[in-house]
């Protein structure tokens, strides 16, 4: 008996470590990225005083690009989404709807809305895709272009808009998105202005939820009204202004968000084009693509700028957070899986030695550690395995240090942006900023195990999250 | 609750305080930024409404001694504050740019960018010494951002004496200054600079230095006038080839910005001088690097120079597909060069590069009804499917099938009505029933009756439906069947 208890014992030392590894690295890497985009993203924004977009806006040597939207199901939210797409401000633009075989009236809205014409196409399939059936389009409207296809999911919905693609670049959005005027000038911006060529260019995604639109565009920048929402908006500017920038910054951007990013469409060719392997085909792009630069002995650049904004629609009920959740989740893990050989690989520089493992560790195996963390100290401390004192500290400094990463993004956003105009919001943000490992965190972590549990022993298809129409209905 | 003999504890507890205390730290920045942005505000908005009658007389054009007398005793700090609205405009109104610049002559701004240009970046006045209040902007150590703002007020002004010091700030340890320099002497356009810009781009170009930016120095060198582009022989003629690349890239861009303005633009040799249309003829549309020939192609276009079409031809024919795109897309933009290169351009209609065959297809459609023929006398006679299926699309997305439509409605004979009923019979059956539901009644149906009364198509129709009712059928009965007839 007392060879199982210390052989207990031993196990609980051990996960003790793992939790405090887990704890010490993640903290310390988000703390580090903190201070290293502050300052980068200080400088961006002073230097966006004076650089104007009219020049990249009239520049011969400023790229055509294709906006991209897959859309399934869509019909509450596509037509203002496309409205916003072509009034995008940018010299020589495309869009391109790929409806991907809804069952709703996704195409009749857009058709009624645009007064398309059914026409006939010629498909030219350099990556592999469910058969495209049909093509509209309007003479009146030349750079808008409507397709509809036998479904295939997501990934196949954007292979088949790349296929169909005549420009350089393209611009997959997603459907409840909604893309401010100059946001596609500011994403090319990094393309047009670096002389290693740049594949992917991703900017910030903020919540559309609270704020003010008509016929898509955005008119009045407000907070949403629900605390789970308000959440999403710490937990965003915590992930983008940080987060993303702070891993650009080091060279080894992995997520870039496929709700709103530029690609260099022969490039994503030449690297397979998206995956239908994963539930999060754009993390799963950008691994591939740095992977097969490596390879190919290739110099490519990731980038990632803080200005170029595309608002979204955040779940606004438990259930689609969870759906939501579980599925980046899912898809983290599975691309962590499937690109596991890049790990700890000199060949991948910061990718394979920091990026990779770091969000191997910390943000996926991390979720397991930290749920069993939670769920398991009740029984240690009854078991008298851990000095209650040392614990409870312990917890006092995770919640704390959580509150001081949310409430530095807020002041990051204060620093340099400052979107939400009025005071009432900015002190709204620090509360939340404060409150959100109070329970939120948790709940997250929760759906977060959730998606673990799932890519390793349940279903693995996508969950599609439901929009409520916040771009349509255009009032919070 | 400290157990102080433990020191973990202890430790675990005092990095929490330290914790909270940052995280207070962080709000109390937070908040201490939005007051002083708010107040920074109240003060730009009481300096606007203080000087707006004053602004507003000045902006109008008259000119008032009394209110310039007033400007130029405002501390400067807070005359840029007040005038930056203008200047962070996209362009300033052409007609406007002499008056602005007398203004700010006068009221001492052109001195003080140049002063803070000379000093270089380390030593940019600060507004203390410039007669700016404390109160002003209160932003000491912001050299970067009075340089590049000062830089970005000379190109706006297009002051052409600035060219010098703009030169200069190429030097600038900022890459940020960098790009504003280029920027605003692109926007300058001063002829003396140019060869300046070019030494600079060899450099770059060869790899001997990293600054100015490379895009940066091509779109600046872009902006110069075609007066200028002679004093790109140099990089023309050079050895390396990327110096030659990207000054044909340089005078591509700067060809085809004359040629959005002037439809009929043609480059002579007293244009471009007799070396350089030398140059492009003989040596850069053959050359070695494959994007250098590209881009050739594309200047060719416009040359006045009986060379011009053979060299185009062969280009037509390069083994570089990318190539063979840029030539036959450049045709469509001159209409006497592809001329006679109407059979080459129909030729590449055959081409193995899907994107060829559809540029080829724009190109004819864009060369007026001789091109628009050659394009529905190849549909017309190819076998190719996947071309019919691209000159189908292509047609259909610019519009051209509601032309037919209405010209076939109307009566039109030869190569127009047979590639009507082709596209009837079985290439364009979706586009074309669509078209015809968006078409006016009476149109469609003397187009239908147009249609119907050919020999073939009336015998398609009779396969499907009962004989002696084709009076009794109504348009909408052939639309419905129309996919059929073609079938």
């Amino acid at each position: 008996m007392s060879h199982i208890r210390t052989l207990f014992e031993d196990w609980v030392t051990v996960f003790n470590l793992v939790v405090l590894s887990y704890f010490f690295l993640g903290n310390g890497i988000y703390t580090i990225l903190m201070l290293l985009s502050l300052r980068a993203t200080w400088v961006h924004q002073r230097q966006l005083a004076y650089q104007g977009l009219d020049a990249l806006r009239v520049s011969p040597v400023t790229p055509p690009v294709t906006i991209v939207i897959p859309a399934w199901n869509e019909q509450d939210v596509i037509v203002d989404c496309v409205r916003t797409a072509l009034q995008v401000d940018y010299p020589q633009l495309q869009v391109m709807v790929v409806d991907d075989g809804s069952t709703d009236s996704t195409l009749a809205r857009l058709v009624e809305s645009f007064g398309l014409l059914e026409m006939d196409g010629a498909y030219h399939g350099g990556l592999p895709t469910a058969p495209v059936q049909t093509y509209y389009t309007n003479p009146a409207i030349p750079s808008l272009l409507v397709v509809s296809k036998i479904r295939g999911g997501k990934p196949d919905a954007l292979n088949a808009g790349i296929n169909l693609c005549r420009s350089p670049y393209f611009c997959n959005i997603d459907a409840d998105c909604l893309l401010e005027r100059d946001s596609l000038l500011r994403l090319m911006d990094p393309v047009v202005n670096c002389t290693t060529q740049t594949v992917v260019s991703g900017g910030i995604i903020r919540i559309l939820n609270g704020c003010e639109t008509r016929g898509g565009r955005l008119l009045k920048v407000g907070l949403p009204q629900t605390w789970l929402e308000r959440f999403q908006v710490v937990e965003y500017l915590r992930s983008f202004l940080f987060g993303r920038t702070g891993w650009h910054l080091l060279g080894g951007t992995l997520i870039v968000s496929g709700a709103f990013a530029v690609f260099h469409r022969e490039t994503v060719i030449e690297a397979g084009g998206f995956s239908h392997d994963t539930v999060t085909e754009d993390m799963d792009l950008i691994v591939q693509l740095c992977q097969w630069a490596a390879d190919n002995k290739r110099k490519i650049r990731t980038s990632f700028a803080s200005d170029p904004v595309c608002w979204t629609e955040c779940p606004s009920t438990l259930a689609v957070l969870a759906n939501q959740r579980r599925r980046w989740q899912l898809g983290l893990c599975q691309t962590l899986w499937k690109h596991s050989g890049i790990l700890f690989r000199k060949k991948y520089g910061i990718v394979g030695m920091l990026s990779f493992p770091f969000h191997s560790y910390v943000e996926g195996v991390g979720a397991v550690v930290e749920f069993l963390g939670y769920a398991l100290v009740p029984a240690f401390i009854y078991l008298g395995m851990i000095p209650t004192r040392l614990l409870l500290v312990f917890i006092l400094l995770g919640f704390v240090y959580g509150g001081f990463l949310s409430v530095g993004a807020v002041l990051l956003e204060e620093l340099t942006y400052r979107r939400y105009p009025r005071f009432r919001d900015l002190v709204t943000l620090l509360i939340f900023g404060l409150l959100e490992n109070l329970g939120y965190r948790q709940l997250v972590l929760f759906y977060r195990f959730q998606g673990v549990m799932k890519f390793l022993f349940g279903s693995r298809r996508w969950e599609k999250v439901t929009h409520v129409g916040a771009i349509a209905e255009g009032t919070p | 609750m400290i157990d102080h003999s433990d020191p973990v504890t202890q430790l675990a507890f005092m990095i929490v305080v330290s914790v909270v205390a940052g995280t207070f730290l962080l709000i109390a920045v937070a908040l201490f930024r939005r007051w002083q942005q708010i107040r920074y505000g109240r003060y730009v908005h009481a300096l606007q409404r203080k000087y707006r009658p004053v602004l507003a007389g000045i902006l109008s054009g008259a000119r008032s001694p009394a209110a310039i007398e007033i400007l130029r005793e405002m501390p400067m700090a807070e005359l840029e504050v007040l005038l930056e609205p203008l200047f962070s405009r996209r362009k300033l109104p052409e007609r406007s740019l002499v008056f602005f610049q007398a203004l700010c002559l006068e009221l001492g701004l052109i001195e003080l960018w140049h002063s803070r240009l000379a000093r270089g970046p380390r030593m940019a006045a600060p507004y203390s010494q410039s007669g700016a209040s404390r109160e002003s902007l209160g932003r000491p150590g912001m050299g970067l951002l009075l340089r590049a703002k000062s830089i970005r007020n000379l190109g706006k002004l297009r002051h052409r004496p600035s060219w010098p010091l703009l030169v200069k700030a190429l030097d600038d340890p900022r890459a940020e200054v960098q790009f504003v320099a280029l920027r605003a002497l692109g926007a300058l356009g001063a002829p003396e600079s140019f060869p300046l810009l070019r030494e600079r781009l060899h450099a770059v170009a060869q790899g001997n230095s990293q600054s100015p930016p490379l895009r940066g120095l091509r779109a600046a060198m872009a902006s110069f006038d075609l007066a200028c582009a002679p004093a790109l022989v140099p990089s023309l003629r050079h050895g390396d080839g990327n110096v030659r690349l990207q000054g044909t890239e340089i005078l591509r861009m700067i060809v085809s910005r004359e040629a959005a303005f002037q439809p009929h633009l043609t480059l002579t040799a007293e244009l471009l001088s007799p070396q350089m249309v030398e140059l492009l003829l003989a040596a850069l549309a053959i050359d070695a690097n494959s994007e250098t020939r590209a881009r050739t192609a594309e200047i060719i276009v416009f040359l006045a120079d009986p060379r011009a079409t053979r060299a185009l031809r062969n280009l037509l024919l390069d083994h570089q597909w990318f190539v063979r795109l840029r030539t036959v897309q450049a045709l469509a933009h001159l209409r006497q060069a592809a001329a006679p290169l109407h059979v080459q351009i129909r030729g590449c209609l055959r081409d193995s590069h899907w994107q060829v065959r559809e540029a080829a297809i724009q190109t004819l459609l864009s060369l007026g009804p001789e091109g628009t023929h050659h394009l529905y006398e190849h549909f017309l006679a190819s076998p190719n499917h996947p071309t019919r299926e691209q000159i189908v699309e292509v047609i259909e997305r610019r519009g051209v099938v509601f032309e037919l439509v209405e010209m076939y409605s109307n009566g039109a004979n030869g190569v127009d009505a047979r590639m009507v009923e082709q596209l009837a019979a079985e290439s364009a059956r979706v586009g074309l029933s669509g078209i015809l539901r968006s078409v006016p009644p009476e149109v469609r149906l003397r187009f239908l009756s147009r249609l119907f009364s050919s020999a073939e198509a009336k015998m398609r129709f009779h396969e499907g439906t009962q004989p002696g009712l084709e009076s009794a059928v109504s348009t909408e009965h052939v639309l419905e069947f129309l996919p059929r007839v073609a079938a």
